[in-house]
């Protein structure tokens, strides 16, 4: 059975700009984490915008919890947990207050709801922090709220949309292991994300997405195999204004399928390290460009991106 | 329902646990209402014994009139005036802020405000408005045809009118305008006897009554005309009044004026911050979580709009009896609860207005404090409502902070709540309209 089901789900603004997001079409099957990967502004936030019944789609449509995202927003909304890429917390309230209230507006309440908020607290290791206001709290704390308000009421469905941006390692791994813990539990996650090693920690099926499209589905398996035998050099540059130069120089190398440069750093595909970088350090000497470090990496998600936009992750 | 009322307490919650807003709210117009009340006194006026300088230039009829207004026992307590006859040194007391205002009363000024008299005089050496009936008729009748005639020439319209110039020190200002208020009551009073003088006469022209060329009836007509006519204007009272004495025998005071129109001015800053909450809330990601949990947008605007009246009312309330507790009077309590009720609901419009249409928070903050302080301005919350000109009186009823004004101005003149329903239906109006352009504005954006 499908927890969500996405049809040709198109996204414009404007009625004469582009799409944000251009007839994507996945399903999340019962308890599946899947994650929607993509760099910032691929269309990520949209999707799960639409999803979650808060934008309206302007073509196409979505079942989700069997509900339809046009026709049934109310059922829709009961049916899901949402965990939103912002902030989403009253700073004046205190953690608990926040729970309440939210948990009050999903339609919960009484003993009920207490339990339910003192379980939170507890998993969120929030409790002693619990009557203080939000607006004291730590970066982290607050994200392991923010994630906890979405959990309200145990739905069969949460969407996490990118919500471990900007924390400290410690609370994302805090969040990654409660989404893990949530999934065991039984509840389907959508997980939005750009950071590649969580897409390939959490999910069982990755949708890759760029510029408003589905480019690649599948698990971190399937999605790697796409690129067949290539590996990845991952060269950080002492000039880091110097990348693009070097991205251009190695471009026409043998063996060298793509190349990119983002961040002070090179990233470039290539068919056979042990052939292919003797020439890159030949032609990073020949430009006076300096390396500091050369990475080799295994095919993983990047790879593929690179393998499928031309462009690193972070681009 | 529930929902509704999570989200009103919600709202209420963030307001008072904002230390910002609480000093918007609560502290700031108390302080300014006891600072205003400190500065202008609690009594009758806020004023008393204003030094008030008279160049009479003139020494006709009217002029004394005006001087006999100024110096009147019902204003005796307010004013302090002295006749001066030297300008140049009036105007350097007035600049040197030793008194509050200067009143010129310009040469020929009797003469050029009813110009029959002055012709009179100057042709024939007579006051016609001492004149009574019995010595009217004693009046030879070449003279009575020639008063006749004069008055006929004298309907000829003075395309130059004369000019009472109150010289004010900046520093007066309220004084100054109370001057002003008596000085143009009693020259609106001229005017009218002196328009009700004519149309007497006229009206006896046209019953038949003989005109001055007829000889014989000229005695009978000069002397009807002096009986009803210029004897009732010699006669006439001049009821200089500064203060609007009520029912109740309360007079206007400063302190009430200023604790409800100051309160009304800070609620409006309360209402259209939390207006602006709900920008702030958008801009926060906290409006889209609402909008995504399971509770209809419409009930999300109607909670949050109540949370923002519920807010409101508990700082006016507060305010009424902090302000009570230091010797304002608002009304009768029934009155007073109705317009608190009236006066949040409208000036919540005026919130819910400003955050339907502006771009963000920031914007809408900018907004309302403009549209907050202009109204305010414009409504009189700053200085008596009634010195200003009618035309801004009447577009200021655009702003919840003139019908407050009105409305408390009422009840503090002694009106209940059946005595005010009028003015609470304006607002009442006011508010439907506020709250239409309101969900035009809401729908756009959140549609």
């Amino acid at each position: 059975m499908s927890l969500v089901e996405v049809r040709h789900l198109v996204k414009r603004y404007t009625a004469d700009g582009p799409n944000a997001v251009d007839d994507v079409s996945f399903e999340i099957r019962d308890g599946e984490i899947f994650s929607l990967l993509g760099p910032n502004g691929a269309g990520k936030t949209t999707t799960i915008s639409m999803l979650s019944t808060l934008l309206k789609p302007t073509a196409g449509t979505a079942l989700v919890n069997g509900y339809d995202i046009r026709t049934q927003p109310m059922a829709v909304r009961r049916s899901i947990g949402v965990v939103p890429q912002d902030l989403a917390l009253y700073g004046k309230l205190s953690g608990r207050e926040n729970l309440r209230f939210w948990g009050e507006m999903r339609g919960l309440g009484g003993p009920a709801l207490r339990e339910e908020i003192d379980e939170k607290l507890t998993l969120m290791d929030l409790t002693e922090r619990a009557g203080d206001r939000v607006e004291t709290y730590s970066g982290g704390m607050k994200r392991r709220l923010n994630l906890a308000i979405g959990m309200l009421g145990n739905p069969p469905l949460v969407m996490l949309d990118e919500p471990t941006v900007g924390i400290d390692p410690q609370s994302r791994r805090y969040i990654l292991d409660y989404v893990k813990e949530l999934n065991r539990a039984g509840a389907g996650i959508l997980y939005t994300t750009h950071y590649m090693e969580e897409a390939q920690e959490l999910s069982h099926r990755i949708g890759i997405i760029d510029r408003g499209s589905l480019i690649a589905l599948g698990t971190l398996q399937e999605l790697t195999q796409m690129v067949g035998e290539h590996e990845m050099l991952r060269l950080q540059l002492y000039e880091p204004e110097a990348g693009q130069a070097l991205a251009d120089g190695v471009r026409g190398l043998e063996g060298m399928h793509q190349a990119s440069a983002a961040d002070g750093e090179v990233v470039l595909s290539v068919a056979a390290v042990e052939t292919t970088l003797p020439q890159v350090l030949t032609t990073a000497a020949d430009l006076g460009v300096s390396i500091r470090n050369v990475e080799i990496r295994e095919p993983n998600l990047e790879t593929v991106f690179l393998h499928l936009t031309g462009r690193a992750l972070r681009d | 329902m529930r929902k509704l009322s999570t989200l009103a307490l919600k709202e209420v919650k963030l307001a008072f646990r904002d230390v910002g807003a609480i000093v918007t709210m609560l502290v700031t117009p108390l302080v300014l209402t006891l600072a205003i009340a400190a500065a202008f006194g609690t009594g009758t006026g806020g004023l008393s014994n204003v030094p008030l300088l008279v160049l009479k230039q003139d020494d006709g009829q009217i002029s004394r009139f005006v001087w006999e207004a100024l110096t009147a026992e019902n204003v005796e307590d307010l004013l302090a005036a002295e006749m001066v006859f030297d300008e140049a040194d009036a105007r350097a007391r007035v600049e040197g802020d030793e008194v509050a205002a200067l009143v010129i009363i310009p040469p020929g000024f009797s003469d050029r405000v009813i110009p029959v008299v002055g012709r009179a005089r100057e042709a024939l050496g007579i006051d016609l408005l001492s004149l009574d009936a019995e010595s009217a008729e004693a009046l030879p009748e070449e003279m009575q045809e020639e008063i006749g005639r004069l008055y006929l020439e004298s309907r000829e319209p003075d395309p130059d009118p004369v000019v009472v110039e109150i010289y004010a020190s900046p520093n007066w200002r309220i004084s100054a305008g109370v001057v002003r208020g008596i000085v143009t009551q009693v020259l609106e009073q001229m005017s009218m006897t002196a328009q009700g003088t004519t149309i007497i006469i006229e009206e006896l022209i046209a019953r038949g009554v003989p005109e001055p060329q007829a000889g014989e009836g000229g005695a009978e007509w000069f002397s009807g005309v002096a009986d009803g006519g210029f004897e009732s204007f010699a006669d006439s009272k001049l009821p200089v009044r500064v203060e609007i004495v009520s029912p109740t025998g309360r007079g206007f005071r400063w302190l009430d004026y200023s604790a409800t129109s100051m309160a009304i001015l800070f609620l409006m800053f309360a209402v259209t911050a939390g207006g602006r909450s709900l920008l702030a809330e958008r801009q926060a990601g906290t409006l889209s979580r609402l909008l995504v949990s399971p509770t209809p947008a419409v009930a999300i605007l109607a909670g949050k709009m109540g949370g923002i009246v519920v807010t409101g009312l508990m700082q006016v309330l507060v305010l009424w009896g902090a302000t009570t507790l230091v010797g304002s009077y608002w009304g009768a309590p029934l009155g007073v609860v109705a317009a608190i009720a009236v006066l949040v609901l409208c000036a919540s419009g005026v919130g819910a207005l400003i955050s339907a249409w502006a771009q963000d928070a920031g914007q809408a903050g900018t907004i309302g404090t403009a549209v907050t302080l202009v109204g305010s301005a414009v409504s009189g919350t700053f200085f008596p409502r009634w010195n200003l000109p009618a035309w801004v009186q009447n577009l200021s009823l655009i702003m919840p902070n003139a019908w407050g004004i009105e409305i408390f101005s009422a009840l503090q003149m002694g009106r209940g709540l059946v005595g005010i329903l009028p003015l609470l239906g304006g607002a009442l109006g006011l508010t439907v309209l506020y709250y239409v352009v309101a969900l035009i504005g809401f729908r756009r954006q959140f549609a």
